[in-house]
């Protein structure tokens, strides 16, 4: 495939490129792509490099329209775009800054076994956990809610959950917005919306989320790694989901009413799907209160899923989650739009912070961030695809200077479905993964093959990206040894 | 043999319908979307189709076209529905009323999540021949 890209890209340095302000008529501000070389070839090949010059349009952007090394296509926005508006300053906010899946998002947690000690349980844990949980497409779980109590999911968020048994307090603490962001508003969520999330609480869904079992194969950082409790050879389980069908109509919703924004605050974007309204306009505020309405479901919902995932392990050991050590090491949410403070230009702004396919990265001493955590840096957690490696990094000062606090969200497409579709046997990729000791369980074949490694990058080179630019720093590395898919 | 065809996107879906008028077009897109969720089980019995009539406004035919499939991907979600029959009584490039028809979705095997249509790259245009539309699917 031949280079889509064919704008101006200036070298800052190794890990930095810049695309200048000159190079589409109304960009209010650069784009930075945070990438090296290699991982730059691949960018070029899809239309990710326009989408960030296209972000740059927004009202009120500040500094750059972002970009991390897994960037690739979406729509609007690049997967892996950053965007910061300043509120005070006409800035916007846009549904398609978040996605579809509002509060998409990962949660690691730890166990006290050793990969030696439950290597013959593994299949059996796969199993069993495949069967407890539902997954894929538009799967419904057990946890079922009235009405009246969907509504308290979506201002408690995972809160909800720990009040009805399903979790600790201290899950909360190990929790982005201790699983609740405050402002949501459940009067500005649509009937429609709320009847798709009636029956999804505690449910995985399909495409890119997962359930893992996985085992620590890399320490990076000692003294870290000793304060979150992780040697080599452990076991970790990781949980990658969403906000489900609630996410996706409250998304829908307000792209529809934006979209009559774009005229009525003469606003100027090349794609309508970047449809946005000004922070403190009246549409602007009824989207975030409903954004916070989805992101607390998802909260709530991973909460769900790790009590499940509990209890699994519970009935195939015949002891306590306590016993086994399973505690949550934290839950990062990488769609999302975030009313935060940061410096710009040595003044203290409020900015609306887009991450679309980004993770929070916030630095050591930050008052967002638990105590257990502030000595540390923000826990962040990179999935990687079913084959390979996924990570644990801290947050650094330098995001915080750089990038408004955000690091990478995983490893990124490189292969479209369809491409993998194609050219990928599903048995033969099966036992490919059986040979490096991985097993997959999924309810459709086909989300195996979209979701091989090779249509992925190397989250390796990725992760070497936002640890050498320094916008994160390496704690250690775990690879799979059961996968649950929808 | 199918009536559409796949546009390569990295993450999502991308489809292209062609058709003689406007509301072929429509009716083509969303079969399309319909064939890449799910194929009918061979075995299920045939059961009484469940129908339902959508209606749409929109200012132009664009935002009608991404209104039209989202609604049905919603209406599939809620209902638990896959449609596989889709009556456009009226459509201009402003107004559309339909009726469509729906079957279990426990008689389907379902093969891909699609979260919505979206607006990116989105193209609906008249050719010589007829109608064409470009859509990029969310999954």
């Amino acid at each position: 495939m031949s280079d889509l890209w064919q704008g101006t890209l200036e070298k800052i340095d190794d890990y930095r490129w810049r695309i200048p302000k000159s190079c589409k008529a109304g960009m209010r501000v650069p784009g930075v792509i945070y990438a090296d070389e290699k991982l730059l070839k691949d960018i070029f090949k899809d239309k990710a490099m326009e989408q960030v010059a296209n972000v740059a349009f927004l009202p009120g952007i500040v500094n750059a329209s972002l970009a991390m090394p897994d960037i690739h296509w979406g729509y609007g926005f690049p997967i892996g775009g950053v965007a910061a508006t300043d509120i005070d300053n006409g800035g916007v906010i846009s549904p398609g800054g978040v996605g579809f899946d509002i509060n998409c998002g990962v949660r690691l947690l730890k166990t006290n076994f050793q990969h030696d000690e439950i290597k013959n349980k593994i299949k059996d844990l796969v199993y069993a956990l495949f069967s407890d949980i539902p997954a894929g497409v538009g799967s419904k779980g057990d946890i079922r809610v009235s009405a009246r109590e969907e509504k308290e999911i979506l201002v408690k968020g995972a809160k909800w959950a720990v009040e009805k048994g399903y979790g600790t307090q201290e899950d909360l603490e190990c929790t982005e917005e201790y699983g609740a962001i405050q402002g949501a508003d459940p009067l500005v969520v649509s009937d429609r919306a709320y009847e798709r999330g009636k029956a999804q609480s505690g449910t995985l869904g399909s495409g890119n989320h997962f359930l893992e079992i996985q085992v620590i194969d890399q320490l990076y950082d000692r003294d870290l790694c000793d304060e979150f409790g992780l040697t080599l050879g452990q076991i970790t389980i990781m949980i990658h989901s969403g906000s489900r069908g609630l996410g996706y109509q409250v998304c829908d919703d307000y792209t529809k009413s934006m979209i009559r924004c774009l005229s009525k605050y003469n606003i100027n974007v090349p794609d309508r799907q970047l449809a946005c309204a000004p922070v403190n306009s009246e549409e602007g505020k009824r989207y975030l209160g409903a954004m916070k309405c989805a992101a607390n479901y998802a909260w709530a919902n991973r909460q769900c899923l790790m009590y499940l995932t509990r209890k699994v392990f519970e009935k195939v050991f015949g002891m306590s989650w306590q016993k086994m050590g399973m505690q949550l090491i934290y839950d990062v949410a990488h769609n999302i739009a975030k009313i935060e403070k940061h410096i710009v230009n040595g003044k203290e702004k409020t900015l609306c912070i887009h991450r679309k396919g980004a993770t929070r990265a916030f630095a050591a001493g930050h008052p967002a961030l638990p105590q257990r955590y502030k000595k540390t840096g923000q826990p962040v957690i990179i999935p990687g695809d079913m084959g390979r490696n996924s990570y644990l990094l801290v947050g650094t000062q330098k995001a915080m200077e750089e990038t408004f606090g955000t690091t990478c969200h995983g490893a990124g497409r490189l292969k479209s479905r369809t491409a993998a579709t194609r050219t990928i046997n599903v048995d033969t990729l099966l036992k490919e993964l059986e040979s490096k000791g991985i097993i997959v369980k999924a309810t459709g074949r086909g989300t195996i093959v979209e979701e091989a490694p090779e249509a992925y990058k190397d989250v390796n080179e990725v992760v070497n990206v936002v640890h050498n630019a320094g916008i994160s720093k390496r704690v250690c590395r775990m690879r799979p040894l059961g996968v649950i898919k929808g | 043999m199918k009536n559409y065809e796949l546009i390569e996107h990295t993450a999502d879906i991308g489809i292209r319908v062609r058709a003689r008028d406007l509301k072929g077009v429509f009716k083509n897109a969303a079969l399309a979307m319909f064939d890449i969720i799910a194929e009918k089980k061979p075995e299920t019995s045939s059961q009484k189709p469940e129908n339902i009539v959508v209606e749409q406004k929109a200012e132009n035919v664009e935002e009608l076209f991404v209104n039209w499939l989202n609604e049905l991907l919603s209406l599939s979600a809620t209902k638990e529905l896959i449609f596989n029959e889709f009556k456009i009584k009226k459509i201009d490039e402003h107004n559309l009323e339909t009726e469509v028809e729906g079957e279990p979705i426990k008689n389907y095997r379902v093969n891909t999540e699609i979260k919505a249509a979206t607006y990116h790259a989105l193209k609906i245009e008249k050719s010589k021949s007829g109608w064409q539309a470009e859509v990029i699917l969310d999954v």
